[in-house]
């Protein structure tokens, strides 16, 4: 069965971005929006804008009954979930399938089994992936304190079912994890609503670095390269770049191997990232999670592959599998780079900045690429995540490529809200960025720290 | 300009489109327009203060962005007469003018109805909720037809407050 007509069940940049690879695969398209939405630039292009609820997300956006009854009512034959709100969540594919529409991700069960960290890992394990070592059994301060003394200090302690940064301490001794135990299960009950917690070694200097993967739901699965996304804040990724360029060949094709081995044991289907830790002293990674969806930076390795991811989803979820290219098929060329443009305020402890944009101008050339809802007069609200834009930029080399995003950055105008642009101009002209030398703690415990003093003096 | 101004506007505007007119003049008591074909034509013969003026090549753009502050205004295009208090649908769903298929309608134009009165169902992948009236009134109109998808805030039922 062919898809004819979409739902789309986000918001933003993404919501665009996937209308613009459904339009020109001949696909219609309905947004399913939240009230403050439905006047967006995604609405505005979508065939059709349904309204689900009120702009909080827990009333839109966060509800699959309202989005499946939304696609079926509008007679779509899909949905399109997007990256985060339900994106990674099992309800949503679970009633597509009740209900015989075509889920454009991996299958509910794939989401299931790698939505929670601890039954990640084993199947990491069992695919031979490399293993931060790490504990499941935690249940107290002491089994706690047992378990981090035999991984070794420091120790990440995290939700069991968590990501995106919330819900994590890092431990240095075990005076730390008396003071944070209690802490750390009250939010992981309150943000994932499991408080059961996880330790894993604790990596100093460690790099994020990921591979971008694609399945076709029968065990044939390949890499589109890898992303370094080692500049974070928070545990928010705001620069990331590919292919990495601080690994040894040899490292980088065993970790590619690695995810492409485990992708293809799962028989995953669609689109789906394998994030590492690596740790350059040792030259080894370690498996993080996988991300069952398209991610925010799935752009980079775009750039570099010259493959449409957003269309290659669509074109899996229809069961055009030769579409999946070969192995051999897919070169990495150049080098990409990806800031996160948010609408936030950098010298006031980042606090998000929502409002009339006055004025939208973006940059444009050679090997630069917006992905964007924004224009001039646009509103940015305040109910949802602060990322206004991605600027993407592409070169021969590393070099060239951070010279054109400072560029830019530099030619980018946004007025009448408050943006991270200059930080990233910062940290694009900083020689420990050009010098490749910095791990995923960098930005926020040295760079923006230094900022500040300079600020101060 | 108010909602129905905008509404107003944004029809005449589609009229005139789909026409093969040169010119448009219309006035109201809350509306005065003058459209034209040609960029240079300007209306002479009458001051214009306060008064819309598109001239056809700006139309098109002008008239899609009243039709969707419009429609970010109310999910529906239906306008609230001055006066009556619209129930609206608390999310997007189907509506329902009755319990059960073979049960009578909650509620019927003439009837008198309580704050508290549930005056139609909203289904969501067949979870059914009650919506009630939460103004005293009586019906004056229903706007949507029983198992039509509706979406959230659009106007169900319009009550005159007692």
């Amino acid at each position: 069965m062919a898809i004819r007509k979409v739902l789309i069940a986000n918001r933003g940049e993404i919501a665009v971005r996937i209308i613009n690879a459904a339009h020109d695969l001949g696909i219609e398209v309905v947004l399913a929006a939240s009230q403050v939405d439905s006047n967006s630039r995604a609405g505005r292009l979508a065939d059709r804008v349904v309204v689900l609820g009120p702009a909080p997300s827990k009333a839109s956006y966060l509800v699959p009954e309202l989005i499946v009854h939304a696609a079926l009512s509008t007679s779509c034959d899909a949905i399109h979930p997007g990256y985060g709100f339900l994106s990674e969540r099992a309800a949503l594919p679970r009633l597509c399938d009740e209900n015989g529409l075509i889920f454009v991700g991996p299958e509910a069960s794939t989401i299931d089994a790698l939505g929670n960290k601890v039954a990640a890992r084993k199947i990491a394990q069992s695919s031979s992936v490399p293993l931060v070592r790490g504990a499941n059994d935690v249940a107290n301060k002491d089994s706690a304190k047992r378990e981090a003394e035999a991984i070794g200090y420091p120790v990440l302690i995290k939700a069991a079912s968590g990501g995106g940064g919330r819900g994590m301490f890092v431990a240095r001794d075990p005076h730390d994890i008396d003071a944070m135990f209690d802490n750390a299960t009250k939010e992981a009950k309150e943000a994932f609503g499991d408080g059961n917690l996880y330790l894993e070694q604790y990596i100093e200097n460690a790099r994020h670095i990921e591979v971008q993967i694609a399945g076709d739901g029968m065990g044939k699965a390949v890499h589109f390269g890898d992303r370094d996304c080692s500049i974070q804040r928070r545990y928010q990724k705001v620069i990331e770049e590919g292919p990495c360029s601080v690994m040894s060949a040899e490292s980088r094709d065993s970790m590619r191997d690695a995810a492409v081995k485990l992708m293809a044991d799962l028989s995953y289907r669609n689109v789906g990232t394998v994030e590492f830790v690596y740790d350059i002293k040792r030259d080894e990674f370690y498996f993080i999670e996988v991300n069952t969806r398209i991610q925010v930076e799935h752009p980079v390795s775009e750039q570099v592959s010259g493959f449409d991811l957003v269309k290659l989803q669509f074109a899996i979820a229809n069961g055009d599998l030769d579409v999946i290219p070969c192995q051999t098929q897919i070169k990495i060329r150049g080098h990409a780079i990806e800031c996160r443009i948010n609408a936030e305020d950098p010298e006031n402890g980042f606090r998000p900045s929502p409002g009339r944009i006055e004025t939208w101008s973006p940059p444009s050339g050679v090997g630069v690429r917006i992905d964007s809802h924004c224009f001039s007069g646009y509103n940015v609200p305040p109910f949802y995540d602060s990322m206004i834009g991605k600027l993407i930029v592409t070169g021969a080399n590393r070099d060239v490529a951070i010279e054109r995003m400072a560029g830019a950055l530099e030619k980018f105008s946004i007025d009448g809200i408050k943006t991270n642009l200059k930080m990233l101009s910062g940290v694009l002209a900083d020689k420990r960025f050009h010098d490749n030398h910095f791990g995923t703690k960098w930005l926020e415990e040295e760079f923006l720290n230094s900022e500040n003093k300079d600020g101060e003096t | 300009m108010d909602k129905s101004s905008q509404h107003d506007l944004d029809s005449i505007i589609r009229l005139f489109d789909s026409s093969d007119w040169k010119e448009i003049y219309v006035k109201t008591d809350s509306l005065e327009i003058f459209i034209s074909d040609n960029p240079e034509s300007r209306l002479v013969t009458r001051s214009l203060i306060g008064s819309e003026e598109v001239s056809k090549s700006e139309k098109t753009i002008e008239a899609k962005s009243i039709q969707k502050e419009v429609s970010v205004d109310e999910s529906s295009e239906v306008e609230i007469p001055d006066g009556l208090v619209a129930v609206r649908a608390p999310n997007l769903g189907t509506f329902y003018r009755r319990p059960k298929p073979e049960s009578p309608p909650y509620t019927d134009i003439g009837d008198d109805v309580t704050e508290t009165s549930e005056v139609c169902l909203i289904e969501v992948m067949k979870l059914f909720t009650p919506v009630k009236a939460a103004t005293s009134g009586k019906v004056v109109d229903i706007l949507v037809a029983d198992g039509e998808m509706v979406e959230f805030d659009q106007p169900l039922i319009l009550i005159n407050p007692s």
